[in-house]
């Protein structure tokens, strides 16, 4: 310590504190820079890989969950034998449940939260699937218990198993959008780094100048330029991937989950359709519920809930806005459709309400319903198709970066040493 | 060199936090969060259960005043509007019940709604059927919601100030169901067991204040009763008897045990302004035992399986 101020006192000392103080920052700053790079690059490509793969699960879980029971309920409807049709439907859409969970399961990352949900799920979907071919056999044999089955299972879909995947879903969708900001922040303590450096190199070269009155010192105006370049290189690139970023949230995954909360409107929707007709005038609690939640779907935007209207008005890629606008007028249809049922239903038609619950004809319900989940289905495959382009251009954005501001840090730590070394053997 | 490997391991196995380390947590579930009906709680009995005093013989109804329909009557009303609008059970096997193979609900009791709509329209299929809960059929009735109430409704002097009774169709009483090759005999055997029945019905009612103090268990429909037995979730239902015949009906491992604990008249619940449709129902109920339609929906639905034929009760008339 003492060596270091008495040859703080001579010129000759002075230069090698400096040398040896700019070649260690320099070599902070680039392994500063490259590591906080590298994690922003691990962050971008975490975006595409896991944290919207893991978002589109869940509401994948929810899904056909809720259209397993929407299924179910309607194959009991249907009376008799169920429909091969609806069987099948049913199976899919469970097995789809399960390898969605399973998706699901593989990256809770720690959540408490996520991962209390995921075991929710996982435990009580087979009990439901038990619950739901204990009642196809008790109808087969024609018992009315298979029915009492049957809202045994509906309840517990409606009060543990619908609910668990729409948290899930909630906290999918709450990293993504965390990770997004992370992404499409600047790294500003690299940044400032970076300035203090190249601060440094200006002023080593004022103070060199004034001492040995030489203009130019080639070996620290070397890496005074490396480090520059280096500088507005990162945050450049730092600039467009976090724009890219911006542009996968608001044309991307924000539409998505605005269109995936419609979808879950759509389908609690038909859920209480369909129970309202299995609860023959014992349901008005389902119906209740429909309209509340049928307005949101409506795309007349007359409320600001109007998640259709919303998502008509955010659309920003043609295929999507078509998508949204046939899932308008098929909302439109439906309900409809539903007043349609509802009159038949009340003034005692029960069959014909019932078969309008389920045709297939383009007036009934179910073809209505069908269409917008299929219009939705598709809209939110381009919106998640516009995120993961977005975002690898994000990634693209940052290509060599990490190899390049690292060998930029060394050839400015070798620029001045090797400058400052020039200098110092002029005094020997 | 071997010792001091071994010198490092062990360093760092004291410096690396919680000592040696153990493995991962298997996910151990002890417990699991068994399915509920919608509606399965604890029961609590419906109102006091005790007959208010004044009430005179519940079971004596309107004198018949014949099948002719005059005109601004009820029921001239509910043939101008096109259909009778009956409140019945969807889940009472052999009562009311949907019948899974073609949709329709059919029992002894839809029967009897039937009688009256063929009075009314000659045309038995001119029925807008309502399922109600048991708790809410006295609302449905005081709001008009519906014309008539063929549920399994047990006539007594609180629901009479609510709502008013045809003449008694069918009589019986209450017992137990458990299953078969348990050690209970009867509710005296059950105390401290959960016993479930229907919420809002005389049965709750009769689990609640039995001394023998088992733990009632209420639920919305007969049928999640059984649901609850099978699942090991309730040691037993009680209700009445033909209610439980139409669970052992759908199941053969339970079984119906000890005597029958109350005695349950069966009336056809009508809004209590509506006297005219009292006589009206009394006067069907009349027809059907005279044209044997009331035996043969007995003969159809109870006697094969109760083991017991009967004949339609004598109705009482109050003056």
């Amino acid at each position: 310590m003492r060596r270091v101020a008495r040859s703080a006192r001579t010129t000759p000392g002075r230069l090698g504190i400096i040398a040896s103080a700019l070649v260690a920052l320099s070599v902070l700053t680039g392994l500063f820079a490259a590591l906080a790079l590298q994690s922003k690059q691990d962050t971008i490509s975490g975006l595409t890989d896991h944290r919207e793969p893991l978002s589109a699960a869940a509401q994948q879980i929810y899904r056909s969950l809720s259209d397993a029971d929407a299924t179910a309920s309607s194959a009991f409807l249907s009376g008799g034998s169920e429909p091969a049709a609806l069987r099948e439907r049913y199976e899919i859409d469970m097995a789809q449940a399960g390898a969605a969970l399973a998706k699901a399961a593989s990256d809770v990352g720690g959540i408490a939260g996520a991962e209390k949900q995921v075991d929710t799920l996982g435990q009580q979907l087979p009990v439901y699937a038990g619950l739901i071919e204990t009642a196809r056999t008790n109808n087969r044999f024609g018992l009315p218990i298979g029915a009492a089955y049957l809202r045994e299972a509906s309840t517990l879909m409606r009060a543990k198993l619908l609910p668990a995947a729409q948290e899930l879903y909630r906290i999918d969708i709450g990293r993504l959008t965390d990770e997004q900001d992370d992404a499409a922040s600047l790294p500003w303590l690299t940044v400032a780094l970076t300035l203090v450096l190249l601060g440094s190199l200006i002023a080593t070269q004022v103070y060199l100048t004034r001492k040995t009155n030489r203009l130019i010192n080639t070996g620290l105006l070397v890496s005074t330029v490396a480090v520059g370049i280096g500088l507005v290189w990162g945050v450049a690139a730092g600039w467009v991937s976090a724009a890219a970023v911006g542009s996968a949230r608001d044309d991307g995954s924000q539409q998505v989950d605005v269109l995936v909360q419609a979808r879950i409107v759509a389908l609690k929707c038909r859920a209480d359709e369909t129970l309202t007709l299995v609860a023959r005038g014992d349901g008005t609690a389902y119906e209740k519920e429909w309209q509340e939640l049928a307005p949101t779907i409506s795309g007349k935007g007359e409320n600001d809930k109007d998640l259709l209207a919303k998502a008509r008005a955010s659309a920003s890629d043609p295929a999507i806005s078509q998508q949204v606008r046939g899932a308008i007028d098929n909302a439109q249809a439906w309900q409809e459709a539903h007043r349609k049922l509802r009159e038949l239903d009340d003034t005692g038609q029960y069959d014909q309400a019932v078969s309008m619950a389920l045709g297939d004809d383009d007036k009934d319900a179910a073809s209505a319903f069908n269409k917008l989940d299929e219009n939705l289905s598709n809209a939110i495959q381009k919106g998640r198709e516009k995120f993961v382009e977005s975002t690898s251009s994000a990634q693209n954005a940052l290509t060599g970066l990490v190899p390049g501001v690292a060998v930029l840090a060394l050839i400015g730590a070798g620029g001045a040493l090797v400058g400052i070394r020039q200098r110092l053997r002029e005094y020997r | 060199m071997k010792r001091v490997a071994l010198l490092l391991v062990a360093a760092l196995a004291l410096t690396a936090c919680g000592g040696p380390g153990r493995p991962v947590d298997l996910a151990v579930v002890t417990a699991v969060d068994r399915p509920q009906p919608d509606g399965s709680k604890p029961g609590e009995a419906g109102a006091t259960g005790a007959q208010p005093s004044g009430c005179g013989d519940p079971t004596a109804s309107l004198r018949p005043g014949g099948l002719g329909i005059a005109a601004g009557s009820t029921m001239a009303k509910i043939r101008d509007r096109g259909r009778l609008i009956a409140g019945v059970d969807q889940n009472t096997y052999l009562f009311g019940f949907r019948n899974p193979a073609t949709n329709n609900l059919e029992g002894f009791d839809i029967d009897m709604a039937k009688q009256v709509a063929k009075a009314i329209f000659n045309d038995d299929s001119k029925i807008q059927y309502k399922v109600l809960t048991s708790r809410d059929r006295e609302k449905a009735l005081a709001n008009g919601e519906v014309d008539i109430v063929a549920r399994t409704y047990t006539i007594n002097c609180e629901r009479l100030q609510q709502v008013s009774f045809s003449a008694v169709y069918y009589t019986t009483g209450q017992r137990v169901l458990v299953q078969k090759g348990s050690s209970i005999n009867s509710m005296d055997d059950l105390g401290g067991k959960k016993v479930c029945a229907n919420v809002g019905s005389t049965s709750l009612t009769q689990i609640a204040k039995h001394p023998a103090k088992p733990v009632p268990w209420s639920v919305l429909n007969w049928s999640d009763c059984l649901v609850l037995m099978q699942q090991g979730q309730v040691a037993a239902m009680s209700t009445d008897e033909p209610i439980l015949v139409g669970m052992a009906a759908q199941d053969p491992t339970v079984r119906i045990v000890g005597p029958k604990l109350t005695e349950e008249p069966y009336g056809i619940g009508i809004p209590k302004a509506n006297t005219d449709m009292v006589k009206f129902v009394n006067a069907v109920l009349e027809r059907m035992r005279g044209d044997g339609s009331w035996q043969q929906s007995y003969d159809r639905w109870v006697a094969s399986r109760l083991g017991e034929s009967a004949t339609q009760p004598t109705p009482k008339y109050r003056d």
